[in-house]
């Protein structure tokens, strides 16, 4: 055996040995194998533009989607108030994938209840899971708050939230005046980007508009804050942290909605914080006096922004700033919104990522790349591709809409560099397989699951997007600003570089340019 | 260390340079390149300089005697390109410490050299002295006559310490050892009447691999090339080759003119860079060998790949020659790089407002003369300051230069291609100049540049609004304020004529010139000339005049 007591291998190793090769050579006789130059043949054919057209021509069938459900993202932003649990409404199972989809991402454990819906639930309905499940959560997890989300099975017979809680605070499950907002998530419609927006419209809609009828709603007295809204964002430590300080620099006063910037990044010390940080309830209810509310991702909060400004508020959306124009622009709004002048100190963080990309740009201009991801990080990383001069070659976003395809185009249709792009919105990773054979690009931006299109097409992954799984602690730095632009710019460089030494280090074959000055 | 100071002055006496030849006696002596001044940012040394000629030698061990300093900062930093061994990029010194500098560095030196043919056996060994060694007068060149005895192996000593001098005086020195040590010791397996050596030509990149195909396909054997993708027993015995080419002359001439004298190779200089040159050079090479004895023959078939490649390589020119329209170039290099892509660069479309000439021959300059005209603008010493003013004023839409003016252009915001030797891009040859312009196509059009140039937007903001807040605006608002600021505005302070007069005289009369304000007002138009010629050009007055 290769396995011992003495030395216990990794299956990274393991199944290298004879005796396992050996064993699952002989397995497949019993596999009714194909004759390898007939799989052979199918791989080839997968490459060509015939397979790529009959890919695009699916209908009904979604491969390697790049986007996951609507109470993901309901729990994400709900993680982001104060002492908040996610409750969701529904089958359990459910609620474990975003428990460990979050904290693979994260590294961070992720709190989260269900109402556990079993098959009588799903006939009788889920008003007594509900009940119990609040009263449980309530008493066993000392919440602040639970904010109420659904899977599809509670959606599909039509329980309604509003009504099954009010029922649940009669029959005492809560005090009557415990903040629970609820929002309808279904996973057949939208995507994560949408429940994050529902679920945050439900919690502003639960402090703003009178508690579910059981309190008058909240008059609005404009104040000078500003509201700054993240998104689903996988960059959502370093993120959240690097517009505080610049709001603070500034001089700024403000308040970022559902942050949970702390709630994803807790200190190891001994005491474990099941809650941490985020947005204080009192904020929340407060930020309907903000002059004015800053979504940093317009396809995160469609109607969320849409809400707020029925308020009165001023409303602005970006799409995931990178890079020196797309943060000036943010800088300039922030500044002229809240009447505030751009401290030196940012200007100078600006000159110094002009300054990076000037030493540099040569070896990322005229790059091709291809970019998968949700829609407003798409657009925010193709907008600083084009800066950098690279040419992004294929925009795709399984959870895109025509909305975006249009701004995406106009997008590119802007730069000299984005005349030879294409839009994907509703497209899928193996379609993305398909275009990546077709239309090789030098280097692919995505998530973790990119790493299957790196193997099967040889092109290079740069890991930006959510979820990263498989490298560690990237979320802890920004993307945006001045300095997480410099962070993007030194992630697509590194890529560059390390490809380059892996080209040129073939012993005496390639490595006459294996250089140590790039 | 009698000999090396021999060496240096030999060095110095170069009939080859016509600069040196037109020099007295007692400048020679000095040596050719200015006296460094204590202070003042200075380039490398002549240890630096040795090594950085040889180091391309890729079958040697390169063995630094020195401390850490020498052999740590610098070793392998040069992208010179190998076809075979990587033995010269890895880094050998004998990294000497406080006890060796007290009881001398010899044993230690003998010790490493014994390791090393141990270890990795290699072609040769090269052993550079360094400042230290040589002040406590370690004597290297005795330790490598022993170590070659003992061993039977090339253990070249290359007396090139830093302190004697500058990095190019090292190129030379380097070029004396091999002369001393190397050349002429081994002969060739066998020899041809096409054999020719390039000297001073380093392969960066491994650019030379774009012109020896063409080499190859005329039956033109490289014997030796001195130094890029070089081996041992090839400069050894290089000797024997029919003709030479020396590439970067002011590097190694002396290798050049050395081996015409003992060995009868005759040379020429020439170079690569550029499509009109690197035909000179095909052809120049063609016309020695067969003065040397090879067949007629060479001659015309030299022309006709000549003329191939030349047809190919500005058809791929051609499409760029629309986008250069009007665009300026800034040559900032040395030596032949001064004319030598000047030409290509003109094909393209490009317009040159100026080429570095300050390590540059009187041949290099007559050149650019033929090239540029009589007038072109050769810049004998450069400043940064100068370079960024050239380029802040846009004068030049590119510079082309080496490394160390990389951020002039970027401080200027203006693009910049390094054609010198930290290049990531082999611009040699015929294919090299199509490279190169392409890449001043790509540097041209990069939008970091555009983005350079841009202030943050709050800054432009920022400007309009002191603008407004400017006293100017505040005029334009309010006359009154304007007339009081007028009258109290002193232009003439002989006679004491303010500005609202002047201005008033202007206007009444549809004045243009400082003559006719002073026969109008009781401006002296002295010392006051210029300030009256401002105001005359600001004056709104100027346009309906002009009119009609």
């Amino acid at each position: 055996m290769a396995q011992s007591a003495e030395h216990v291998l990794d299956h990274l190793e393991l199944f290298r040995g004879p005796e396992y090769q050996q064993m699952l050579d002989k397995k497949k006789m019993f596999e009714d194998p194909r004759e390898p130059a007939e799989v052979e043949r199918i791989k080839e054919w997968t490459k060509t533009p015939e397979y790529r057209e009959k890919n695009f021509a699916r209908e009904a069938l979604t491969i390697n989607p790049a986007k996951a459900c609507q109470p993901l993202g309901a729990v994400f932003a709900s993680v982001g108030f104060e002492g908040t649990l996610p409750f969701v409404h529904g089958s359990q199972g459910c609620v474990a994938y975003y428990r460990s989809h979050l904290s693979r991402h994260f590294k961070e454990p992720c709190s989260c209840v269900s109402s556990s819906m079993t098959e009588d639930a799903a006939v009788f309905g889920g008003l007594n899971n509900m009940i119990d499940g609040l009263a449980n959560s309530y008493n066993m997890y000392k919440p602040k708050m639970i904010a109420v989300s659904t899977t599809c099975m509670a959606e599909v017979i039509g329980d309604d939230l509003n009504a099954f809680i009010k029922t649940s605070k009669e029959k005492g499950s809560v005090p009557a005046e415990f903040d629970v907002p609820f929002a309808h998530t279904p996973a057949f419609v939208g995507s994560h980007v949408t429940g994050y927006d529902n679920a945050l419209k439900g919690i502003l809609e639960h402090f703003w508009d009178g508690k579910a009828g059981t309190v008058p709603k909240l008059e609005r007295r404009p104040n000078q804050a500003i509201n700054i809204i993240g998104g689903f964002d996988g960059y959502t430590v370093g993120n959240l942290r690097e517009i505080r300080r610049i709001l603070e620099l500034m001089g700024i006063q403000h308040t970022i909605l559902a942050d949970n910037s702390e709630v994803f990044d807790t200190p190891t010390d001994g005491e474990f914080r099941m809650y941490d940080g985020g947005t204080t309830l009192e904020d929340a209810a407060n930020a309907v006096h903000a002059k004015a509310t800053i979504s940093m991702q317009e396809w995160c909060t469609e109607k969320t922004l849409q809400f707020v400004a029925e308020h009165g508020q001023d409303v602005l959306s970006f799409n995931y700033p990178i890079g020196i124009s797309a943060t000036d622009d943010l800088l300039v709004a922030l500044s002229r919104i809240g009447g505030k002048d751009i401290p030196e100190q940012l200007a100078r963080e600006r000159g110094r990522l002009v300054d990076a990309i000037a030493d540099s740009s040569a070896h990322i201009h005229g790059k091709k790349f291809a970019i998968y991801g949700d829609p407003d990080l798409c657009y925010g990383v193709a907008a600083f591709l084009l800066e950098l001069g690279a040419e992004p070659t294929h925009v795709l976003s399984t959870n895109g809409n025509k909305a975006w395809q249009t701004k995406m185009a106009a997008l590119l249709a802007s730069s000299p560099f984005g005349q030879s792009c294409q839009v994907y919105p509703g497209r899928d990773l193996w379609h993305l397989r398909s275009l990546l054979f077709t239309e090789p690009v030098d280097f692919l931006i995505g998530n973790t699951y990119g790493k299957y299109l790196e193997r099967d097409t040889g092109t290079p992954l740069i890991r930006i997007g959510f979820p990263v799984f498989d490298r560690h602690h990237h979320h802890r730095s920004p993307v945006w600003g001045y300095q997480g632009g410099l962070n993007v710019l030194v992630k697509i460089l590194d890529k560059i570089f390390d490809e380059i030494d892996k080209k040129t280090n073939l012993l005496g074959k390639t490595d006459y340019s294996f250089d140590i000055i790039r | 260390m009698s000999s090396l100071a021999a060496t240096v002055q030999n060095i110095f006496d170069e009939p080859g340079c016509a600069k040196n030849g037109s020099k007295s006696k007692a400048d020679r002596r000095k040596g050719c390149t200015r006296q460094l001044q204590p202070g003042s940012a200075a380039g490398g040394c002549a240890f630096d300089g040795a090594k950085i000629a040889l180091q391309p030698f890729t079958d040697v061990a390169h063995l630094v005697h020195g401390p850490i300093a020498c052999e740590g900062n610098s070793w392998d930093n040069r992208g010179s390109a190998s076809s075979g061994s990587n033995l010269w990029r890895t880094a050998f010194t004998t990294d000497l410490n406080e006890t060796d500098i007290v009881f001398g560095g010899e044993q230690r030196l003998c010790k490493a050299i014994t390791e090393i043919i141990n270890k990795w056996d290699p072609a040769a060994i090269f052993v550079y002295q360094t400042c230290i060694p040589a002040m406590i007068g370690d004597d290297i060149d005795a330790v490598c006559k022993a170590a070659s005895q003992r061993f039977g192996k090339p253990v070249i000593p290359i007396n090139s310490p830093g302190f004697v001098g500058s990095k190019n005086l090292g190129n030379k020195l380097a070029g004396e050892a091999l002369l001393e040590h190397v050349i002429g010791t081994q002969e060739p397996d066998y020899t041809t009447p096409y054999d020719i050596n390039l000297i001073g030509e380093y392969n960066l990149s491994g650019e030379l691999w774009q012109v020896k195909p063409l080499l190859d396909e005329l039956g033109v054997r490289i014997l030796s090339c001195i130094s890029g993708d070089g081996k041992y027993r090839e400069v050894a015995s290089s000797h024997r080759a029919r003709a030479a080419m020396l590439v970067c002359s002011k590097s190694m001439i002396n290798v050049a003119r050395k081996m015409k004298e003992r060995y009868g190779i005759p040379f020429f200089e020439g170079s690569f860079y550029g499509i009109q040159d690197s035909s000179d050079s095909l052809r120049q090479i063609a016309r020695l060998l067969v003065e040397r004895g090879a067949p007629q023959e060479l001659l015309g078939r030299t022309d006709a790949v000549i003329a191939r490649e030349e047809t190919r390589a500005w058809a791929a020119i051609e499409p760029y020659k629309p986008r250069f329209k009007g665009k300026k170039v800034l040559l900032i290099t040395g030596g032949v790089k001064s004319w030598s892509v000047v030409a290509a660069l003109q094909e393209a479309g490009l317009e040159l407002v100026g080429t570095s000439v300050k390590k540059s021959t009187k041949e290099d300059k007559e050149r650019i003369k033929e090239l540029m005209g009589q007038d072109a603008h050769m810049i004998e010493e450069m400043t940064p300051r100068e370079m960024y003013r050239m380029l802040k004023e846009a004068e030049a839409d590119i510079m082309l230069s080496g490394g160390k003016s990389q951020f002039v252009a970027l401080k200027a915001a203006m693009p910049w291609i390094d054609i010198n030797q930290e290049r990531c891009h082999a611009y040699l040859g015929y294919l090299g100049m199509v490279k190169l312009v392409e890449e001043i196509d790509k540097s041209l059009s990069n939008p970091m540049w555009e983005q350079l140039r841009r202030p943050a937007p709050w800054q432009v903001l920022a400007k309009a609004m002191v603008q407004m807040r400017s006293p100017l605006a505040e005029i334009a608002c309010d006359p009154a304020l304007g007339e009081t600021t007028r009258r109290a505005k002193e232009i003439c302070f002989c006679n004491k004529v303010d500005l609202g007069t002047i201005e008033d005289a202007i206007t009444a009369h549809g004045l243009i010139s400082v003559e006719a304000v002073r026969e109008h007002t009781n401006a002296v138009g002295g010392c006051c000339n210029r300030r009256i010629e401002g105001i005359l050009a600001a004056s709104p007055s100027a346009l309906p005049q002009a009119a009609e």
